[in-house]
């Protein structure tokens, strides 16, 4: 079908490593993220790619603060690794984020000189870094501003001056965010950014000068994020209703269709809890619309009983998981890729519920909509997997080729079958047409009951198990969705990986990288990750010696529920481990090339998961 | 048409009849629901809307069988959350005419969450309630309207517990139309059911519906019919909120039919909020397949 293989995240084997990835670290007033902002807006309308990702302290305000901006000229997928360009604000702050702001032997590092510490001081020692740059920020934005807020200002005149950032832009998206806040405030942040644009020009870095070829199209790019773009893509999907309850970090989605869902004719309601939030799902899709939900871990989990009636009831549905850290209420904040088994089986009775996951941003949009599409057309509840880490990090996107994707109706029953309309029929694809309230001669009975062809109730085995092969059965061509998943690099080469969600970007560039070195690495990034697509892994198995499965979730819950389907016929093993810090690059290369270093054959043929 | 505009009286089209489906109710002979039931198809048939644009949400119990009991679009869900999934119907399609049934234990046990929400948001809903005091399909426990010291099953020694008063919470919870009804006085049901129906917002209407098989002698149809005082023979004015919670609180004592409250200045559905919503936001909505420029920088 051809329906994932969009430019949006098409394989580009010659990528460049042209990048710079900016690690930058606060308190909480000290608008390091808003610094980040600004500095991808401008990215965004320069055409760079780049990717931002925040990190927050746990407090509701204050508290430390930091981002992680990568811009590139070429495309990306991860947020990258090893810092090139640190800034500290004050040590304290930097330090906490530990190794979300790893420093490395190339880094520049930039810091508050009020901290009073000297550049052969600095705590940043394993390894040492390239080079430590004192700066007098606070000093600077006490100066030109009169306030210690503009010291993100006078950042941002730094990073522009030394690293060759579009000034310009970062200056005309400034004027633009501080448009409402009368002229004083508008002048005072222009004096701070020209401040930090002179000290740059007066301190060359000399040997640690980094310098960001310019983009090949300097056409501005789209700017989101993953929560903000599964609501748009609802909104082009024909979503009509949104049913949920704020949870962190979802609740993003639920504000954006706030925003946007009534001017297409839709509905929104903030139920009283997670399970209401889809009752009124179900009841919208029961009276024909399109309608979603979105919750994380602790939402899911209260959502079970009512997504199995989804099933029973045949009613399409689409339900956002953004995952965050579990079990329980977990690591609210932070990334983890461990409800793959909540969504594929927190069920009672045999269910086949498909659970789709986006890899990047920019992919939230066609598999979002592909959820809406397969919950349509199978008359089934669609969970989508989002994770922490896409749904709130912001990335530059190349527009969006929308006509390409489908958008699937429900089958509605024709006249002949009004005569008389069997809500259940056993079709030869399992798929029985659907009426809904409003629509003559179509009335019956919806229940979570076992119910016979006609709707009626049932406790007899043989209807049961008819009705359960019906429901399983018509889910049976998502096996062969190979459209689904991402395989790329030679489709003989020896060793695979295969990482899923946020993690399949850090792992695809990691194989291009070994490619680079000449290692044959193939890497297989599923976006239908239930039912386990049995054919597509056996032919992406069928040339390999060894494979390793990545992702975020101390019991390697990707690899145990492959395993559980497919037959391994080599090595396979895991590297698996929990959340919060996401996967980079140099970390999957490095668990590559020390696989790629063993004998396949004295590597016992069903090896527990890395811990 | 709306829910609340129904057909005129007297220009009915649809008789009792068409209200009724062929299947055979599981209740045991003697059973209230049978009552309910009746007075459902009575109240419809004078209501006049075609049984396809009607939507009957039940969730788990006896009672909740009665969607398909019926010729309308009915939905048997899971046990408490027939409220938030009628809702969703209700807000999906407002012109449909919706309606929730149900025991006591799915409304103000394990549902019970959901009925103040339903109140506050003034969906226009009529949620009849089926009120038996036992749990009667897993055969004979407590429920939340037993009264205290009942023995059951589950309460060999009799409960602690003071019973939930669904009148009394829905008052309180801010209901426009608060009324109860008895089987023993069919017509007086069927008036009930009829007038929560053309209520424009949401109506709650408990039913004491006695259980013929776990549920005590005192509180059987004969015993009702004995028992039963008519609110309007009291002079009752359902204008009145402090006479109405007041004659409220002796539920479980006393049993009026009748109804208790009928706010005299109904409140915006949030149906009708979201209609104008809509109205005023869609001619600035570029088309679903332009979402995307929300993202441009340029």
């Amino acid at each position: 079908m051809g329906l994932f293989n969009t430019p949006t995240f098409s394989v580009q084997a010659s990528l460049m490593i042209s990048d710079l990835v900016i690690g930058m670290a606060g308190a909480g007033g000290d608008g390091i993220v808003s610094a980040g902002e600004s500095l991808i807006a401008a990215a965004a309308r320069e055409g760079y790619y780049a990717i931002l990702t925040k990190s927050f302290g746990s407090q509701i305000r204050g508290g430390e603060s930091s981002c992680r901006l990568r811009l590139s000229a070429e495309p990306i997928l991860s947020a990258g690794g090893t810092l090139q360009v640190a800034v500290a604000l004050n040590w304290e702050d930097f330090l906490k984020f530990g190794g979300e702001l790893p420093v490395g032997s190339e880094t520049v590092v930039i810091y508050e000189e009020a901290t009073g510490v000297a550049p052969g001081q600095i705590p940043l020692d394993r390894p040492r870094p390239a080079l430590a740059v004192p700066a007098p920020i606070a000093r600077m934005a006490q100066e030109t501003a009169g306030t210690l807020k503009a010291k993100n200002t006078v950042v941002l005149g730094l990073l522009s001056g030394w690293f060759g950032l579009a000034g310009e832009s970062i200056r005309s998206g400034m004027r633009r965010k501080f448009a409402g806040k009368g002229a004083e405030v508008q002048a005072g942040n222009d004096r701070a950014f020209q401040a930090g644009l002179d000290y740059a020009a007066q301190h060359p870095l000399g040997s640690g000068s980094r310098r960001l070829p310019p983009p090949a199209h300097r056409k501005p790019k789209l700017l989101t994020d993953g929560n903000d773009m599964c609501g748009a893509a609802a909104i082009f999907a024909g979503c009509e209703f949104f049913g949920g309850y704020p949870i962190t970090p979802s609740s993003e989605i639920m504000q954006f269709l706030n925003r946007e869902i009534w001017k297409h004719g839709g509905v929104l309601l903030q139920a009283e809890d997670e399970i209401a939030g889809l009752g009124a799902v179900v009841g919208a899709s029961f009276a024909g619309k399109k309608a979603m939900t979105a919750t994380s871990g602790p939402g899911l989990s209260l959502k079970g009983e009512m997504l199995g009636l989804a099933t029973i009831a045949e009613l399409p549905l689409v339900c956002v998981d953004v995952q965050r850290g579990g079990p329980s209420t977990g690591l609210p904040t932070k990334s983890e890729q461990s409800d793959l088994w909540a969504a594929a089986f927190s069920a009672h009775g045999d269910v086949v519920r498909p659970v789709l996951a986006p890899i990047t941003v920019a992919d939230v949009f066609p598999v979002t909509v592909e959820a809406f599409n397969i919950a349509e057309q199978f008359q089934t509840p669609v969970i989508v997997l989002s994770d922490q880490e896409l749904a709130q990090r912001k990335e530059t996107i190349d527009p969006i080729d929308t006509a390409r994707l489908q958008r699937i109706e429900r089958r509605r029953p024709a006249a002949a079958d009004l005569d008389p309309y069997v809500r259940y029929r056993i079709t030869p694809d399992g798929i029985s047409p659907i009426s809904y309230p409003g629509m003559p001669g179509g009335n019956h009975l919806a229940s979570g009951i076992e119910h016979n062809e006609n709707g009626a109730p049932s406790a007899n085995g043989a209807v049961h198990a008819r009705m359960n092969e019906k429901r399983i059965r018509k889910l049976a061509p998502l096996g062969d969705r190979d459209d689904l998943f991402t395989r790329e690099g030679p489709p003989d080469a020896p060793i695979g990986v295969i990482g899923w969600g946020s993690t399949a970007g850090p792992l695809i560039e990691a194989a291009r990288n070994l490619q680079r070195e000449g290692l044959a690495v193939q890497a297989l990034a599923p976006r239908l990750l239930y039912p386990v697509a049995e054919k597509v892994y056996r032919r992406f198995f069928a040339s390999l010696r060894v494979c390793l499965v990545v992702e975020q979730s101390h019991l390697a819950q990707l690899y145990r529920l492959i395993r559980m389907f497919v037959d391994l016929p080599c090595p396979c093993h895991s590297l698996a481990r929990s959340g919060a810090n996401p996967f980079s690059p140099e970390e999957i290369a490095g668990q590559i090339r020390s696989l790629a270093g063993l004998d396949p054959a004295a590597v016992p043929s069903t090896p527990a998961p890395t811990r | 048409m709306t829910a609340s505009t129904p057909v005129p009286a007297g220009s009915q089209p649809f008789t009792t009849k068409d209200y009724r489906s062929n299947l055979k109710p599981i209740w045991c002979a003697g059973c209230g629901d049978f009552g309910v039931a009746t007075a459902l198809y009575r109240a419809l048939a004078a209501v006049g809307r075609p049984p396809h644009e009607i939507a009957l949400v039940s969730g788990i119990g006896c009672s909740s069988r009665i969607p398909g009991y019926t010729n309308c679009y009915g939905f048997n869900s899971i046990h408490g959350r027939a409220l938030p999934i009628a809702q969703g119907i209700k807000l999906a399609n407002p012109d449909l005419l919706v309606l929730v049934a149900g025991g006591d234990g799915d409304g103000f046990s394990i549902g019970g969450n959901h009925v103040a929400h339903a109140i506050r948001r003034n969906v226009d809903l009529t949620y009849i309630c089926m009120d038996n005091q036992i749990y009667g399909l897993t055969k004979g426990q407590l429920s939340p309207t037993s009264p205290r010291g009942l023995k059951t099953v589950s309460s060999s020694y009799g409960s602690f517990e003071e019973p939930v008063n669904p009148l009394l919470y829905c008052l309180a919870y801010g209901a426009g139309f608060v009324a109860q009804g008895a089987p023993a006085d069919m017509d007086g049901l069927t008036a009930l059911i009829e007038a929560g129906i053309r209520y424009p917002g949401f109506a709650f209407i408990n039913v004491q519906s006695p259980c013929v098989t776990y549920g005590e002698e005192k509180f059987q149809l004969k015993a009702q019919k004995l028992r039963l005082e008519k609110l309007e023979a009291l002079g009752h004015d359902p204008a009145d909120f402090m006479k109405a919670t007041e004659r409220a609180r002796a539920y479980g004592e006393k049993l009026y039919t009748g109804i208790y409250y009928r706010c005299p200045s109904p409140a915006a559905t949030f149906e009708s909020m979201a209609r104008e919503r809509r109205q005023e936001l869609q001619s600035r909505a570029a088309s679903r397949s332009s979402i995307l420029d929300l993202f441009q920088t340029a």
